[in-house]
């Protein structure tokens, strides 16, 4: 055993790489986490990874599980660097990626551009054979119009193929005959079919998940393999895992062969991490809120359960119908608005915050970088929240002026001075977060006051309070390293892989057999899939839920299952769990037959978690901690000399009431009046609200 | 200092009411997503053919989550009607819920949309209304899915609701349900699908109480009030810049009527004239004011101000006038099943007419036809009844600078999703042989329009009936600018024996087994010379196989090898 476990997490964000290393010796119990960031490095974003370990006085060889997290695949997406792709799909289907769904989410916008489709028409083919939708083959598949076809996408410049086609999720033979004989034609080339990364219904998301997939699959695959090759070369000997949009990681084998996965990973560790969080510390119920640069994003975690859909979108807003992907992602809504979304007052005298943002570049005017629209970091700076003379951790001399011009310019707009003007920015960040974190709960019939509100991201804190104050949520928690908390989230996370697929069956007793066999199978799947990458069964969990519906609905209700086998005895109980899920959310019950619609299960391997250690007492007092005073602004509250702390002094169990702000190089803790502060012997601040 | 609002003072700062605002807007969407999510027919929760809103006490419209922009001024009409008829003192308690489908009750559309509306109390008093309206898939009448081209009265539509009380103090009167359900040939699904709309009114009502009693009433209403009045000034600022003037258009229909209109455009009006235009007619092609009133709406947001929030301010420069006793604003008991399809045509008048005096903001025109398609029968598998009703996707027009997109829902439409083939052979007896794009001639320009949609649907068991009727079938979409007009709407419907037919407007046809169903729907109206295209995006078509090598040359004087 060696004396010490090194436990990295690395994180490439849109602007920074963010490291978290933990280092635990085993003799003395003694452990250590240190954090580091360094510039993301478009076009070798492994460069960034390297670089974070090396300021951080990380040996690669030293390191023993390395959990990556990338944006490697978004970016690919929205920025549209992917490869040339062709689609081999159902005879009669070939426009489907191009008709797609034919909605206009802007509707009064008569000059409504339809998203173009990621293959155009001549790289759509078609292949003769059908499935039904029970499975069958009602026409057995031609292949022989396939080598012209290869032809062509090889003349074209094609690099990836993706396959799908019609109801291939009941019966995925088809696709399986067509990609083997692809990769007997080309081989070699960069394939996918539908049904390995999904098995659900609905062909115009298949088919654009598949395509998305392929899409990306080369950049990703060669990205990873850079990765592990460059860590290798580093005498890296450790497990790598790649953070998914699951809030599980994967083995690196694994995700190149469907990068999709990974699409939006980064939101979803930090969900993970306060699910995790909210676990050790005894709050299973968590509404975890992230607040970045650019976005906010927040989630709820029931019961120290995250929720997985696939009903995921990119590019998708009230503007635009984006594009499909049918893959497992956290449930979460991500909004326009962080630190640098820039606030601005239309025509009639309305204020506004985001969706724009000032970015890395200009940034806030308090860059001073020449920004010079005021940001909701500007306002804050403004209102004395965030301290002028610590701004980024005292790395930026924050620009005042240029702060006052700008909040000035929002102020002579709304005919106000600068003061009312930053108090409005902030309250209108603040409402739309709050419609946001009503989005996933109230929306979904829970009660915002049952939930512990954990922030995180550089401007989670600075929000958190006022935020429970409106939502009637009494407690928040402000985790340890809140703005890397996200890469401390990945390294808590197991190994995961959820399988969803459709099965159309009544939900009967008769019918238990059936549903209990498509469990059985789907699970043996997981198992095989693990077995063969050398996890023994035992190591492997399993987890099941079933997706319900009135006959004649189509949206479903997700039911854990929880009872072990299923038999025609149980049905009544699932039956029941579903009329209760379903009457929580809708607020009725009906006396309708219930349909199964699909299953999910969730197959999850511990690998190794963090134990949190317990932070130092030294009996240091409260007074030490505290830095001094200043004025505050807490726009509703209005102005009160505050108390301000040093985070790095502060111990557990010191306590002290709003209103106070405590400041650390990566946070900034806004204590509003009325409120009661306190840390945790993890390091975390607990607030708690009296409402 | 604190400025949390006391039960009865008056907050007029701006950022409270700017927030009041936006929470109304959540509520709209959360009622959307709830009724969305919960009901049974497929009109309602894929092509989202419903809307939510919701009202201030005097019935105007403050705020919508709607699908699909024809539905967002349906609903201050059916509220106006319930605030009248149930003004007695005591009338309107907490809890009740009213409901009304009828046309000549304030339900603007046809008998199949039923709008549910709820009161929002605070302080003892009523301070908005919640309301939802959905199309439901049958509610009796002569024939399935209560939509027929024989009908020559609203009664043969299917059951009528004048505005009644469903739920009082939150107690179902059952009585009216059971009298709703009944009178239902899918009497579980209407259920589910009225309280699935129910359900939405119910959230929406508690989401305002709440709002009410933080910030309190008085502040409320001066929200909404400031809301509207903020609608009415983005819609006059915008319609300064209009080009002024009377414009006027006379167009011949599919089926011969002239449909007459004229705009006058000024500073501070926008007034539609529609009287001089035929009596209303015997078979269900007519619609009411409101319904017409909803065009005109729709055609001024988009000139004006799409992006913007849309209330009953947005509105306020608009005058109508109609002629009551004529098609365009029918007298009881005037069928009125396909009234959609008349308020589009009005729509898309109205869009000509003004089309080429701003062609910046407006397009050559659209397919133009909601082209609503009604297929029934047994499902052979489950031996059960199943009912399609669903709009079609078609091609939009060319202008400057853009080709018309291909295959979407018409104007009348939004946020509306088809069916996929998929998810449609499971749940009915048929099979999708084909869903690709319409490559007839048509559209042509220097942009040219969007294609429409191909789709067969190949019937799988004997006994079933197709139920259709679709405009601009004879006159296909229009161009602008010396492009070529679109292509038309119909469908061919080739049995399995016998000959093949081609319909515009057919009620209850009989299908058997393995009977083809095309659908055909047309491409937009091409804008500008196509001689004029860019011969690279020219050669794309062909390469795309949009149009042959032979059709470049012709139509477009461009050689591709």
């Amino acid at each position: 055993m060696p004396a010490k476990s090194i436990r990295v997490a690395t994180d490439v964000g849109g602007t920074f790489t963010d490291l978290l290393v933990f280092e635990s010796d085993a003799a003395t119990g003694e452990a250590r986490v240190r954090s580091a960031k360094s510039d993301t490095t478009p076009g070798g974003y492994e460069e960034g990874v390297f670089d974070v370990m090396a300021k951080a006085g990380v040996e690669a060889d030293s390191v023993g599980f390395l959990a990556h997290g990338t944006t490697v695949v978004i970016n690919a997406l929205t920025e549209r660097t992917g490869v040339r792709v062709g689609l081999v799909t159902t005879q009669g289907f070939r426009d489907t990626l191009e008709i797609a769904r034919g909605n206009r989410p802007d509707f009064f916008n008569l000059h409504y551009r339809k998203p173009e489709p990621f293959v155009p028409r001549r790289l759509r083919r078609e292949l003769p054979g059908r499935i039904d939708y029970h499975g069958n083959e009602m026409q057995p598949l031609d292949l022989s119009p396939l080598p012209a076809i290869v032809a062509d996408f090889q003349a074209e410049g094609v690099e990836a193929v993706a396959i799908c086609f019609i109801h291939s999720y009941a019966n995925p033979s088809h696709e399986e005959r067509a990609l083997a004989e692809l990769a007997r034609l080309w081989p070699g080339v960069s394939a996918i079919s539908s049904h390995q990364i999904t098995r659900e219904w609905r062909e115009y998301e298949r088919t654009s998940t598949a395509v998305l997939s392929a899409y990306v699959q080369p950049v990703a695959e060669r990205y990873l393999q850079r990765l592990d090759a460059g860590l290798a070369e580093k005498g890296f000997g450790g497990g790598l895992y790649i953070m998914q949009s699951n809030c599980g990681v994967d083995s690196v084998g694994t995700v190149s062969r469907i990068p999709i996965t990974m699409v939006e990973s980064g939101p979803a560790s930090g969900v993970w991490g306060a699910a995790e969080l909210g676990r050790l510390i005894g709050e299973p119920n968590v509404l975890a809120l992230d607040i970045g640069g650019t976005t906010a994003k927040c989630s709820l975690v029931e019961d120290a359960d995250v929720r997985i859909k696939t009903d995921y979108w990119i590019g998708r807003s009230r503007a635009t119908a984006g594009y499909p992907i049918m893959v497992p992602v956290v449930d979460l809504v991500e909004i326009g608005n962080g630190g640098g979304s820039i606030a601005w007052v239309d025509d009639f005298g309305k204020l506004r915050v985001g969706p724009r943002s000032a970015g890395a570049a200009p940034g806030p005017a308090a860059y001073g970088r020449g920004g010079t629209e005021a940001t909701t970091t500007d306002a804050n700076l403004w209102l004395g929240r965030i301290n002028r003379d610590y701004f980024c951790g005292g790395t930026v001399e924050a620009d005042m002026d240029a702060v006052q011009k700008a909040i000035e310019a929002v102020g002579a707009r709304l005919g106000v001075d600068a003061d009312e003007a930053a108090r409005g920015i902030v309250r209108i960040a603040n409402n739309n977060m709050v419609n946001a974190l009503k989005l996933v709960s109230v929306n979904r019939g829970f009660d915002p006051r049952d939930f512990t509100l954990i922030a995180f991201g550089g401007g989670g804190a600075m929000h958190a309070v006022a935020l429970a104050q409106e939502l009637g949520v009494t407690k928040v928690v402000v985790p340890a390293d809140a703005s890397v908390f996200s890469a401390w989230g990945m390294m808590m996370s197991d190994l995961r892989r959820d399988d969803v697929l459709t099965l159309l069956v009544d939900l009967t007793a008769g019918n238990a057999s059936a549903i209990e066999a498509a469990f059985g199978e789907a699970e043996a799947r997981a198992r095989g899939r693990f077995a063969a990458e050398g996890i023994a069964a035992s190591q492997v969990r399993l987890a099941r839920l079933g997706k319900f519906r009135y006959q004649n609905q189509e949206h479903t209700t997700e039911v854990p299952l929880e009872g072990g086998p299923i038999t025609a005895a149980g049905v009544a109980a699932i039956e029941a769990a579903f009329h209760e899920t379903y009457e929580r959310e809708y607020t009725y019950r009906l006396d309708a037959p219930v349909e199964m619609v699909g299953l999910h299960v969730i197959a999850t391997v511990d690998i190794g978690k963090l134990t949190m250690t317990r932070h130092e007492v030294t009996g240091r007092a409260l007074a030490d901690a505290q830095k001094g005073t200043r004025r505050v602004d807490y726009a509703l509250e209005g102005r009160h000399e505050a108390a301000i702390y040093d985070g790095e002094r502060l111990e557990p169990g010191m306590a002290f009431d709003g209103p106070a702000i405590v400041e650390d190089p990566g946070t900034t803790v806004v204590v509003h009046p009325g409120s009661h502060a306190e840390m945790d012997g993890y390091g975390n601040i607990r607030i708690l609200i009296r409402n | 200092m604190n400025t949390t609002a006391t039960a009865n003072a008056i907050t007029n700062d701006p950022i409270t009411l700017e927030i009041i605002q936006n929470s109304l807007q959540s509520a709209a969407d959360e009622m959307f997503a709830a009724m969305k999510k919960t009901a049974m027919s497929s009109i309602i929760y894929e092509v989202l053919d419903m809307g939510t809103g919701i009202t201030d006490a005097k019935g105007e419209i403050a705020c919508s989550g709607a699908g699909i922009p024809a539905f967002v001024g349906v609903l201050d009409k059916a509220v106006t009607v319930i605030v009248e008829k149930f003004d007695a003192p005591g009338a309107v308690e907490p809890g009740d819920v009213f409901v009304t489908n009828d046309p000549y009750y304030g339900g603007v559309t046809h008998l199949n949309d039923i709008v549910v509306v709820m009161p929002v109390f605070a302080e003892g008093r009523i301070i908005a209304w919640t309301a939802n309206i959905a199309h439901n898939s049958d509610v009796g009448g002569m024939a399935p899915g209560s939509l027929t081209g024989e009908a020559t009265e609203i009664f043969q539509e299917g059951l009528r609701l004048p505005a009644v009380k469903m739920i009082s103090r939150g107690e179902p009167i059952q009585p009216v349900l059971e009298i709703i359900k009944v009178n239902s040939r899918m009497p579980d699904v209407l259920e589910g699908d009225v309280w699935a709309a129910i359900a939405s009114v119910r959230i929406g009502t508690a989401r305002l109480v709440e709002i009410a009693e933080k910030y309190g009433a008085a502040t409320f209403e001066q929200a909404m009030t400031s809301f509207m009045d903020y609608g009415e000034r983005v819609s006059r600022s915008a319609l300064k810049t209009l080009p002024k003037g009377t414009f006027t258009l006379a167009e011949e229909q599919d089926d011969g009527q002239v449909f007459n209109v004229t705009i006058t455009i000024a500073d501070d009006e926008f007034l539609v004239d529609l009287r001089d235009n035929p009596d209303q007619a015997t078979n269900p092609v007519n619609t009411s004011r409101d319904g017409v009133m909803v065009a005109a709406q729709m055609i001024f947001k988009s000139l004006t101000d799409p992006y913007s929030p849309c209330n009953a301010g947005s509105f306020r420069p608009i005058r109508l006038l109609t002629r009551e006793g004529s098609v365009f604003h029918a007298s009881e008991p005037a069928p009125i099943g396909f009234y959609y399809e008349i308020d589009l045509r009005v729509y898309d008048v109205m869009w000509r007419c003004l089309a080429q005096h701003m062609p910046d903001l407006l397009a050559a025109g659209h397919f133009a036809s909601v082209c609503g398609t009604f297929i029934g029968g047994i499902h052979p598998d489950t031996g059960r009844q199943y009912t399609i009703i669903e709009p079609q996707l078609g091609g939009w027009g060319g202008r400057e600078g853009m080709d018309g997109n291909t295959a979407m829902f018409c104007g009348f439409h939004g946020e509306t999703f088809n069916c996929p083939a998929e998810v449609n052979e499971a749940r009915n007896g048929l099979y999708v042989d084909q869903m690709a794009l319409n490559l007839e001639p048509g559209g042509e320009g220097e942009f040219t329009g969007g294609r429409g949609i191909v789709m067969d649907y190949r019937v799988r068991a004997d006994d079933g009936f197709l139920t259709m009727g679709y405009t601009r079938s004879k006159y296909p979409a229009w161009a602008l600018d010396g492009g070529n007009e679109g292509s038309p709407n119909y469908v061919d419907f080739i049995p399995r024996e016998g000959e093949r037919q081609r319909f515009a407007f057919v009620s209850g046809l009989k299908t058997q087994r393995d009977d083809v169903i095309r659908v055909v729907t047309g491409n937009g109206g091409g804008f500008g010379d196509p001689k004029k295209r860019d011969p690279e995006r020219v050669r794309r078509d062909v390469s795309n196989g949009l149009i042959s090598a032979e059709r470049a040359r012709e139509v477009y004087g461009v050689t591709v090898e």
